[in-house]
């Protein structure tokens, strides 16, 4: 399988785009933004189609125009601080209809955007590889520098303000961070399933992981053997890569769920039946 | 001497202020307690002191000669500490330490000073033995307990705890309290304490603030013309921490 060049540079995509994209994801789920991926890949499909319009690279379009959403999300979140979720309605009620007019113009355009939006790792592109390794090394860089003050923001913006944590520059550059990731994940899983890579993994490192660098961890593990074991099985069974990729992260999340609470149902049955036995180790009366 | 104070202050976040024309002085090394009914807006006073809101009108101005011309260290703990984030993946004692991040640094490592400062301020509020327990797993007034020795851990000059004591027992409040003056005796820090629980805490105090509706109706407040120290006050008494 290895021994295609399309594989490999499918392999190094998802490689690069599942070291960034799970970490992310556990900080967006933390900070209450987990739409916010769906929402720049929807304005994202409207930056492709304005770069195609205009004769330029659709993915460096996409990439500005999920930058730009994701800083005009960040100004919105000022005007709206008891409805988080408002701005990221706006952005994408704002970007899919965009697209949906942009694509209108062009009649090619139609056909180039089923990629988009499912995905074609193995076609990826020597701009895209470029983009995707880009966000990665910067979003590798902004989450090992930037750790500290992260945690502190995630966990409560106020205090963090407060402590001397610059709130605004840091809540700003995570913002260009997402929409940059979410842009360069596109590829991999296409415009409908790009929450998938940052959500599920973040979904069930958080069930699982007692600290927070264990579940940052835990989620990138995760994220990995889904996109590797996707990429496998894709190849194999001839599926689509993108919705093979979401589906085995789909199937973790479930058996992590699943495991969690066999083991919380079997630690109350050994806690159970320590405390209905007596001191003496013979049984007694049960507590009630 | 004064450490912060509020000059004619109004404020609001609609259409009406409802901070009006409220005046207010913080002096260094003293216990100050604000209290009032609901919606007196003890919050919002809490939040311009602090610099998190700007006035619409007034001044509220730091003395940094009080800090020696420096920025000082500010422990806050707010109202909702004990209603955060559930899920968050973190320990007790990790939680804890982020109150060590800015003395570190970006890149600076932990030494034993700052495990030091991490225990201490965990066994001060009670929380030691609960260092590894996921912070989700505890009770609000443990959670509260927590972001209390968070605050702590940063050696502040001035500690702002708004209801600090929200879920928590008889005893851990006669505790709180307790440890916040010896916090102003031995260590000279400035706590601002915003406190439903005047009948508890009023002994602990050096002076409290009382904030009033002027009206009904009416989202206007001031603090009451006679600031008052508590009638019987423990804040000259000599007494040691348990």
């Amino acid at each position: 399988m290895l021994a295609y060049e399309f594989m490999q540079r499918a392999f190094l995509a998802g490689a690069l785009i599942g070291l960034v994209a799970p970490v992310l994801g556990v900080y967006l789920m933390l900070r209450r933004q987990v739409l916010m991926a769906d929402t720049l890949s929807h304005v994202s499909l409207a930056g492709v189609a304005a770069g195609s319009l205009l004769g330029g690279n659709p993915s460096i379009g996409g990439f500005v125009a999920a930058v730009a959403a994701a800083l005009l999300i960040e100004r919105l979140r000022g005007l709206y601080r008891t409805y988080a979720e408002v701005p990221v309605a706006i952005m994408m009620t704002g970007g899919l209809a965009t697209a949906v007019v942009l694509m209108s113009f062009g009649r090619t355009l139609s056909q180039s955007f089923s990629s988009y939006l499912f995905g074609s790792i193995v076609a990826v592109s020597t701009t895209q590889l470029w983009l995707i390794g880009g966000a990665a090394v910067l979003g590798l860089i902004f989450f090992i520098v930037f750790r500290r003050p992260l945690y502190t923001l995630t966990f409560d913006e106020e205090t963090a303000g407060i402590s001397g944590v610059p709130v605004r520059t840091l809540s700003t550059a995570f913002s260009v961070l997402t929409g940059m990731t979410v842009a360069a994940a596109m590829p991999v899983v296409g415009v409908l399933l790009v929450s998938a890579l940052l959500v599920l993994p973040a979904a069930l490192a958080l069930r699982i992981a007692g600290g927070f660098l264990s579940a940052v961890m835990t989620a990138v593990g995760i994220g990995l053997t889904g996109i590797f074991g996707g990429l496998t099985v894709s190849y194999v069974a001839n599926t689509p890569p993108g919705g093979t990729i979401a589906l085995i992260l789909l199937l973790f999340l479930l058996l992590g769920m699943a495991l969690q609470k066999l083991l919380l149902l079997w630690k109350r049955r050994v806690h159970g039946g320590q405390t209905s036995q007596n001191p003496n180790g013979k049984k007694g009366m049960e507590t009630i | 001497m004064i450490l912060s104070s509020m000059r004619d202050v109004v404020f609001g976040y609609g259409e009406e202020p409802v901070v009006h024309h409220v005046s207010l002085d913080v002096h260094k090394g003293e216990f100050l307690g604000i209290t009032g009914p609901n919606g007196t807006a003890k919050t919002t006073v809490l939040k311009l002191l602090l610099g998190l809101l700007k006035p619409w009108s007034g001044a509220v101005e730091l003395n940094k000669q009080a800090f020696g011309g420096g920025k000082p260290v500010i422990g806050y703990v707010p109202q909702q500490a004990s209603s955060f984030n559930a899920g968050f993946p973190s320990r007790v004692i990790e939680l804890v330490r982020s109150g060590c991040h800015s003395r570190v640094g970006l890149f600076g490592r932990f030494g034993a000073e700052e495990e030091r400062l991490v225990r201490n301020s965990l066994e001060q509020v009670g929380m030691w033995d609960l260092r590894r327990r996921r912070i989700g797993e505890l009770s609000g007034g443990q959670k509260q307990r927590v972001c209390i020795a968070r605050a702590l851990v940063q050696c502040p000059d001035v500690l702002i705890l708004d209801e600090p004591t929200t879920g928590m027992d008889m005893r851990s409040r006669t505790e709180l309290y307790r440890l916040m003056r010896h916090q102003v005796r031995h260590h000279g820090v400035t706590v601002v304490m915003v406190t439903h629980g005047l009948e508890e805490a009023g002994r602990y105090l050096d002076r409290v603030v009382t904030l009033e509706r002027l009206e009904a109706g009416h989202p206007q407040i001031a603090p009451n013309a006679a600031e008052s120290k508590p009638e019987s006050s423990l804040a000259g008494d000599r007494w040691e921490m348990e």
